[in-house]
């Protein structure tokens, strides 16, 4: 009996061996994914999803660690000092990554500290009035902007935060000037709008879609490089001549510096992720688009709404 | 109405209620540990329910929401340790209590008061949703600064035994909120370039310090001075019964506390801390007992829990009305009710009304099942009370920590923790009354926020609080009351 089980161990692991290729890298110990935002939240409930579809593809497990504070920024100081050995991953693309930083002084360098895995969703930014307000179009509002600078007062989901930034860019490329009053959070943005606090408000789809259907505010323009597919009428800002591309993104990102196997191991693996049944299905009803690009593709887009911003601010 | 019984057929299923009930139970205990919060219990909720029907996720999360928010006033009541922030206006009567034996009376008036605040809302919820919602938008950054103007003048005068050091405990509260990014502009306050105090000092560890840990620094000193005792535990059951004239002191509170938590969760922002400590104040303010809160007043255990508890209903009105959530527990319930396919919002009551049905049904029952449980639950829990402290205290300060941890994974909570136990140990050696300092620390942001939104919308005139009427009536009853309140006051100067 002994012997027996003494062969087939060693055939098994001859045979484990053989099958390896040598010089692939195996995580050995639980890959943390941190997220800058509390539990429940959007950003949570997507690393969780991807997490969750991830996992049957990795050896060890995928913990969610929520590092919640200052707009996703104390994630990412904590995670641009961690070794860049595939263990750490954060996820990135929103305020933390292209915002924030052109407002204040952060503790790293998106660009530099950090290397992206993919990109997995991204969320539109809609620029939206109420039903009964008096702007009808971009044109209208960037009209009377003009007419009474200062006077149109817009809401964000907070100080430096992507919509507060969004706001800019389009103000300072129609030429405009905006009164600008930040709240805690899309629930309290909407708020603001419906109770008539505001003229404008910037939010997601997901926040603004029932309120759209139920007639109660109107959708001027997305922010985003082609018109969002649930809302098919509303024109881009580009559409209507004003050079705005900017996007709320979501993916993962590790400490710069990861070697190409660790790089490659993990986007292959989360690529797959995102394609999965799973993880379609909690996008769809979660109101996520899933937008996949790999990488480079992402460090790439992450540079260039920075660059928009950082433009803006200037 | 065949959509009401169509939920209530599937709520009253075996299997539901069996959820329901386990949800309940472990509401019941993170929320009574310190550190672990509500949020946490439904947000780690959630995944379990994607595989889940419908109807038992919505049993599940509303049954861990209800029961958590109450769960928080065992530990307030027993070990002056809220387990949750909404909680800590309980431990300021709760705990003073419990030191006169009279546990079991506070934890009675607690879930009293939680299930009638908890059912208030709920009724409100049910008859007059769409309505409130609609008065909810109404409350603008310009109102709420009236709203909480209001409120903040009202614990200036709720001082308790010296005025002096009431004041400088708000005054405290106040300095110790305005750390961290100003609201506006983002830019750093009072942070010394520690990038940690970039969101302030953060709540939930300051609060277990302040109760909890400065607790056991005082029962460490009583320790070395004395020898061990554990607190006196009233076997008299006389004195832990809740008999009419105990029922007649809390009616009025509770009924004031179901009202003021019920209005202030259907606003978002605000949330059930504002609410409960709001209502304490409240119930100081008009109580003919005023003398006794902070000294083991039942009106303050009942005014703060049924205010608390009312929330839970109330945060669901804007939600299920507008899909806004009132509160960072109900942005949670949001997302969860959208990956079961049930989309809040203007439509839900067209679109799906036996998904209404069942979150009304959901919550009453919720309630009704704290109320059974609780009651149960309650001989045994006061056993506590008779563990020694030299082994009960460790057990607490390491739940203490972990819970200061566990919410953003920093140890710089922890570091709070501690500082805050130092802190409110040195207050009350100085008999500094802790009350003010944590209301004004909760209420100073969001007043500073909505004052400095309203300004900005009415391009820096100040005027615009006083032609606003709701602003104006609260700026009007803040007059009055200041006013009232030093002509009484002038006859009793020294």
């Amino acid at each position: 009996m002994n012997c027996f089980m003494k062969t087939v161990g060693t055939l098994c692991l001859t045979l484990g061996i053989a099958a390896t290729p040598a010089a692939a890298w195996e995580p050995e110990k639980p890959i943390e994914i941190v997220v800058g935002f509390s539990a429940g939240g959007g950003t949570d409930v997507m690393a969780r999803t991807l997490a969750t579809a991830a996992q049957d593809s990795f050896p060890v497990p995928l913990v969610i660690v929520n590092r919640a504070g200052a707009s996703g920024v104390s994630a990412a100081e904590y995670v641009a000092r961690q070794p860049a050995d595939g263990y750490t991953l954060l996820v990135t693309g929103g305020s933390e990554s292209t915002s924030v930083p052109k407002h204040r002084e952060v503790g790293y360098d998106i660009s530099e500290d950090f290397q992206g895995i993919l990109r997995a969703v991204r969320m539109r930014i809609v620029l939206l009035v109420r039903e009964d307000s008096d702007i009808a179009s971009v044109e209208d509002l960037v009209a009377q902007a003009k007419e009474a600078p200062g006077e149109i007062v817009y809401a964000s989901s907070g100080a430096g935060s992507l919509y507060h930034s969004t706001m800019l860019a389009f103000g300072d490329e129609a030429g405009i000037d905006l009164a600008h009053v930040p709240f805690k959070g899309g629930a309290e943005t909407m708020v603001a709008l419906l109770g008539g606090h505001v003229d404008v408000a910037l939010a997601s789809p997901d926040e603004a879609q029932r309120q759209i259907e139920a007639g109660k505010v109107r959708a001027l323009a997305v922010t985003s490089d082609d018109r969002f597919p649930g809302l098919p009428d509303v024109p881009t800002l580009q559409e209507v001549g004003y050079d705005v591309y900017l996007d709320n993104m979501k993916g993962l990102s590790a400490p710069a510096g990861l070697p190409e196997d660790i790089y490659q191991y993990l986007n292959s693996r989360f690529a797959e992720a995102v394609k999965s049944d799973e993880f379609i299905d909690l996008a769809e009803k979660s109101g996520l688009e899933i937008s996949y690009l790999d990488g480079p593709a992402f460090d790439a887009q992450i540079a260039k709404m920075s660059k928009a911003i950082g433009k803006a601010l200037d | 109405m065949t959509f009401f019984f169509m939920a209530l057929g599937e709520v009253l299923q075996a299997s539901n209620l069996l959820i329901l009930a386990a949800s309940v139970v472990v509401g019941l205990v993170t929320g009574a540990i310190p550190g672990l919060t509500v949020n946490m219990a439904v947000a780690l909720a959630v995944p379990l329910t994607l595989s889940m029907s419908p109807v038992a996720s919505i049993m599940m999360l509303l049954g861990l929401y209800c029961s958590g928010v109450y769960g928080g006033s065992v530990s307030a009541i027993l070990l002056n340790a809220p387990g949750t922030p909404a909680s800590a206006a309980t431990s300021l009567d709760g705990y003073p209590l419990a030191k006169q034996g009279r546990a079991g009376l506070a934890l009675k008036v607690a879930i009293l008061a939680s299930v009638i605040g908890g059912l208030f809302s709920v009724l409100l919820l049910i008859l007059v949703a769409p309505g409130l919602a609609e008065i909810a938008l109404r409350f603008g950054p310009v109102e709420l600064a009236g709203l909480l103007l209001f409120s903040l003048a009202l614990v200036a005068l709720v001082s308790g035994a010296d005025p002096m050091k009431a004041m400088f405990a708000t005054g405290l509260g106040v300095l110790m909120s305005s750390v961290g990014s100003d609201p506006m502009l983002g830019t750093p306050r009072f942070i010394f370039g520690i990038n940690d105090f970039y969101d302030g000092i953060p709540f939930i560890p300051l609060l277990i310090g302040l109760f909890a840990v400065s607790e056991m620094l005082f029962a460490a000193e009583y320790w070395f001075r004395n020898r061990d005792k554990p607190l006196d535990f009233s076997k008299q059951r006389r004195t832990n019964r809740l008999d009419w004239a105990e029922a007649r002191r809390i009616f009025l509170p509770v009924l004031s506390g179901s009202v003021i938590g019920s209005f202030v969760g259907m606003l978002p922002g605000l949330g059930a801390s504002v609410s409960s400590f709001l209502s304490y104040s409240v119930a100081q303010k008009t109580s003919r007992h005023s003398d006794e809160f902070g000294k083991g007043a039942i009106e303050g255990v009942a005014s703060a829990e049924a205010a608390n508890n009312a929330v839970t209903g109330s945060a669901m009105i804007p939600l299920l009305a507008l899909a806004i959530p009132g509160d960072s527990v109900t942005a949670i319930l949001l997302g969860a009710l959208m990956i079961q396919g049930v989309a809040p919002g203007p439509m839900i009551f067209s679109t799906a009304p036996d998904m209404v049905y069942t979150i009304y049904l959901a919550l009453l029952l919720a309630n009704l099942f704290i109320a059974v449980l609780a009651l149960v639950a309650i001989r045994p829990l006061t056993l506590v009370l008779r563990i020694p402290q030299v082994y009960l205290y460790p057990v607490i300060l390491v739940m203490c920590v972990a819970g200061s941890y566990v919410l953003r994974s920093s140890g710089w909570d922890v570091a709070t923790m501690f500082a805050g136990g130092i802190l409110g140990y040195m207050l009350r050696r100085m008999s500094v009354p802790l009350a003010p300092l944590l209301i004004a620390f909760i209420l100073a942001a969001p007043f500073e926020e909505a004052m400095r939104q309203g300004l900005t919308m009415s391009r820096g005139n100040p005027g615009v609080f006083f032609s606003n009427p709701i602003s104006l009536g609260f700026v009007l009853v803040t007059v009055a009351m200041v006013a009232g309140s030093a002509f009484m006051n002038k006859g009793k100067a020294v």
